[in-house]
């Protein structure tokens, strides 16, 4: 059974938050949208330096694993990561303008505009992954 | 006035966003170098040492290094802080980070080093 939200901790108020669909404004979506993404991103970082650790195996132990990376359902790992990158990419950039005081008054304007060409470079992008 | 913490998350914050602007160039360039200019998307061992045998592309991978790792243990940070922690969890936080970030940065720079090694002795 769900344990009733007052009834939790801080932290997991904090967490649950996140995905409250009551709150629905831009503003909350980018902030959302950053945390699920760098986290996400911070912890592909850390599997792909240990994945890369590969490389002291020399060429048998890199390029079979590269021959399982090439496999349909990794390169679909792979549009999600580029996914990952693309918004929390793209929204930082929207973060550091406005924290720099410029389009303070258009953020929400310059949040969707940015997440349509996060959706248009995805698109090209997972064409690139699956076709070269 | 500003306070001393607010002074201390500004300055975290211009570190976040400085290393941001870093990475769209330098994570944009890793990625198009790694893995769309390459036929078949992924380079062979063969190719990964022809590549980074190249000493300029040798910093260029550690600074990336550097500067992701930078950005990312920041980020954890900033997640982590927003939660109701005490001063000495915040510090155990940030100590842990920078452990976590500086074993990341070690064995990235040692594995670049080595295959830059490699390399030269292919």
């Amino acid at each position: 059974m769900a344990v009733p939200i007052q009834h939790k901790s801080p932290a997991a108020r904090a967490v649950q938050a996140w995905f409250n669909p009551l709150k629905r404004s831009a503003g909350f979506l980018a902030f959302v949208l950053m945390r699920i993404t760098g986290i996400g991103l911070v912890v592909y970082l850390l599997i792909h330096m240990v994945v890369i650790g590969n490389l002291l195996r020399g060429p048998a132990g890199w390029d079979s694993l590269i021959q399982t990376m090439k496999s349909p359902w990794v390169l679909a790992l792979d549009v999600v990561l580029i996914a990952g990158i693309l918004i929390h990419m793209l929204n930082g950039l929207r973060v550091t303008i406005i924290g720099l005081g410029f389009g303070t008054q258009s953020h929400k304007g310059i949040f969707w505009t940015l997440m349509a060409v996060a959706v248009l470079l995805l698109a090209y992008s997972a064409w690139l992954v699956f076709t070269k | 006035m500003r306070s001393i913490e607010e002074k201390r998350r500004s300055g975290i914050w211009i570190w976040q966003a400085v290393t941001g602007v870093l990475l769209v160039i330098l994570l944009s360039l890793h990625m198009i170098v790694h893995h769309f200019v390459v036929e078949g998307g992924l380079r062979t061992y063969e190719q990964v040492l022809a590549y980074i045998g190249n000493p300029l592309v040798v910093v260029i991978e550690i600074v990336f290094l550097i500067v992701v790792t930078f950005h990312a243990m920041l980020g954890v940070r900033a997640i982590l802080f927003d939660l109701p922690l005490t001063e000495r969890q915040k510090t155990l936080v940030t100590r842990a980070l920078t452990a976590v970030g500086l074993v990341v940065g070690a064995w990235g720079i040692f594995l670049a080093l080595w295959l830059f090694r490699m390399a030269r002795m292919a």
